[in-house]
């Protein structure tokens, strides 16, 4: 309960015999705070001598904060400012008389008491103590701190160096390791970025060209030629379906062999050639390709009337790849000697 | 795996009037909710069609699911009152094949953090890694953070002064009063949200004035973290052998389940 005149004496609620007194005496003396010295005649017996009994709750309360307020000093393990409190405390206990000093020389034990558990805790790692700070050092080192050496830095104490921008990445990654975190779960389709997929674009162009060098070098050449290579394609893809056809007519029962059809044993370009201009056929609906019993690929021409180019039948797409190792095993495999499609007449090579 | 149909409107609809209440806490404790004993379960799943009660348990997966994206616990009244609703009857049972799908499905297992207060994570039933994984995901940097606070927690025997982790995160440059580039609000970071996460435990001291608190390690990452593996991370820092710091080791190698709390098994036990 606080009192409206004067300092001090505000933790105690009750009033004792004593306090009606002592609001007069308060009211005689000039506002003194509770921590002055014994006011002018008012000295009672010993008892009840109110001045001491101001100023021994007056020194608890100061040993109280003193406590308070320098928590951390009093924890350093280097002094035994402590035990001097305590001690302090016990000689003030010899003249406590009444029931509200006794209750402030309790409240300075259960506050001691709580460091003094503080500093036990202290004493903790029998073995090699921890310390934060070696330890936030050599973290920042983990994360790739870079110490500048400059000179101009004054103060020791104001951090020295930079530390990079994926640096709590670097310890993230490294906490993997120690969290058996659960993933979070988030829908897959929410996870890619917002780009076409890939393979789609990737079937249609190899459809078009198996060999990506035929296709950049198309495109430019179509530019500066005037397109003459262009009728160059279509020349040799007419030619092809030609070969197709006679040597399907030969004999209009037996598949041919997709592999013997292409492949030039002589020329492994040509082969790629072959594979390219064949695959026009396809596309334009002149030809197909179909797997035989032994799921080897075989291509035939397409009846007239058969399918419409271009037309509405499921199609399939695949893509082709070959490279000089294959093909030397599938000209091994299939015995090819002769190339079905003889090499053009030789105009750009 | 049971055809997973997309949770009927009323059930998204409460999990997002949920989601907007995360932080009330105080959601009314279904304080009616008994056990049901097995006599009851087994009588309420005669009630139900097989294809029912699959559904149900792929409802309370999916809110699992979305719930730990977040990485709050899931407690058991929000779970009953949202979720099992009308098929509280055969709680239990649902559980129980929750937990079974999360384990064979997705890898995880369900742990209970809090017999008490019945709450729910989520966590890695694979093998943590030895090293870093190879593969660039994105990682989240909180995580950190997170490591180097627990790390001190437990050098220091388990309890620490906030002010100690104040001044060890200023030494790493991240300063609680400021804001960080990265963190944003670093002490609301770590009082609040790692708290709410139960990652930390962040207690006040009694008797302190002005009142100061101490961090201690949470109910998750005593599920989650492995103490071992915090004292290798420690060794390979300062260079030196784990066994040194006689105490952190024998603790963290004393319980072969240090890193686990009470899991939950499939028996059909007290939930």
């Amino acid at each position: 309960m606080k009192r409206s005149k004067g300092g001090g004496d505000e933790e105690a609620p009750r009033q004792n015999g004593s306090a009606s007194r002592r609001k007069a005496d308060q009211q005689q003396s000039d506002g003194d705070e509770g921590g002055s010295d014994i006011g002018p005649a008012d000295l009672q017996d010993d008892d009840n001598d109110q001045g001491l009994r101001r100023e021994i709750r007056s020194k608890y309360r100061d040993l109280i904060s003193s406590v308070q307020q320098n928590r951390e000093d009093m924890l350093s393990p280097s002094n035994n400012k402590l035990t001097e409190v305590l001690e302090e405390a016990n000689k003030l206990f010899k003249d406590v008389r009444q029931a509200r000093e006794a209750a402030l020389d309790a409240q300075l034990l259960v506050v001691a008491t709580d460091l003094g558990k503080e500093k036990a805790s202290q004493l903790f790692s029998e073995g090699t103590a921890f310390d934060p700070t070696a330890f936030a050092e050599h973290l920042l080192s983990f994360m790739g701190l870079n110490r500048l050496e400059d000179d101009e830095d004054e103060q020791q104490t104001t951090a020295n160096g930079y530390l990079p921008q994926d640096a709590w990445h670097r310890l993230a990654r490294r906490a993997e390791c120690c969290f058996r975190t659960a993933p979070s779960f988030h829908y897959m389709m929410g996870s890619f970025y917002a780009e076409p997929p890939p393979p789609k674009q990737r079937i249609e162009r190899q459809r078009k060209a198996p060999s990506k060098e035929a296709k950049r070098i198309m495109p430019t050449q179509l530019k500066k030629m005037e397109e003459s290579q262009q009728e160059a394609t279509e020349k040799e893809v007419e030619r092809i379906l030609g070969y197709l056809k006679s040597y399907y007519q030969d004999d209009p029962t037996s598949p041919i062999s997709y592999y013997e059809f292409v492949i030039d044993p002589s020329s492994f370009s040509r082969t790629v050639e072959n594979i390219f201009h064949t695959s026009f056929l396809i596309r334009d609906g002149l030809a197909r390709m179909y797997l035989d019993e032994e799921k080897l690929p075989c291509i035939a021409p397409v009846e007239e009337g058969e399918v419409e180019a271009g037309g509405s039948t499921s199609r399939k797409q695949c893509i082709l790849s070959i490279s000089p190792k294959i093909w030397k095993e599938l000209i091994d495999a299939f015995d090819i000697r002769d190339s079905i499609i003889r090499p053009p007449n030789k105009q750009n090579d | 795996m049971t055809q997973r149909k997309r949770p009927s409107s009323t059930q998204s609809s409460s999990q997002r009037r949920h989601t907007g209440n995360l932080v009330a806490q105080d959601e009314d404790d279904d304080v009616t909710f008994t056990q049901p004993s097995t006599s009851q379960v087994q009588r309420g799943l005669e009630k139900l069609t097989p294809a029912q009660v699959d559904q149900k348990t792929a409802e309370v997966v999916q809110y699992f699911l979305v719930k730990d994206q977040k990485k709050m616990p899931v407690r058991r009244a929000d779970l009953v009152k949202h979720v099992v609703k009308d098929y509280r009857n055969i709680y239990p049972e649902i559980l129980k094949r929750a937990a079974r799908t999360f384990d064979q499905v997705f890898g995880l297992k369900l742990v209970e953090i809090d017999p008490k207060n019945k709450m729910y994570i989520l966590v890695n039933n694979l093998e943590t890694p030895d090293k870093a994984s190879p593969i660039r995901s994105p990682s989240n940097p909180k995580m950190g953070l997170l490591l180097a606070i627990l790390s001190v927690i437990f050098m220091k025997g388990g309890v620490v002064r906030e002010n100690l982790i104040w001044n060890t995160l200023k030494k790493l440059r991240v300063d609680p009063g400021e804001k960080h580039e990265e963190f944003g609000d670093v002490r609301k970071m770590v009082t609040d949200e790692f708290v709410r996460q139960r990652y930390l435990e962040y207690v006040r001291i009694p008797h302190t004035e002005p009142i100061e608190h101490e961090f201690r390690w949470g109910q998750r990452a005593d599920a989650e973290v492995s103490k071992a593996k915090i004292l290798e991370f420690m060794g390979e820092l300062h260079e030196q052998d784990p066994k040194t710091w006689t105490q952190q080791y024998r603790e963290a190698h004393s319980l072969p389940n240090s890193s686990q709390a009470s899991t939950s098994s499939s028996s059909s036990s007290q939930r």
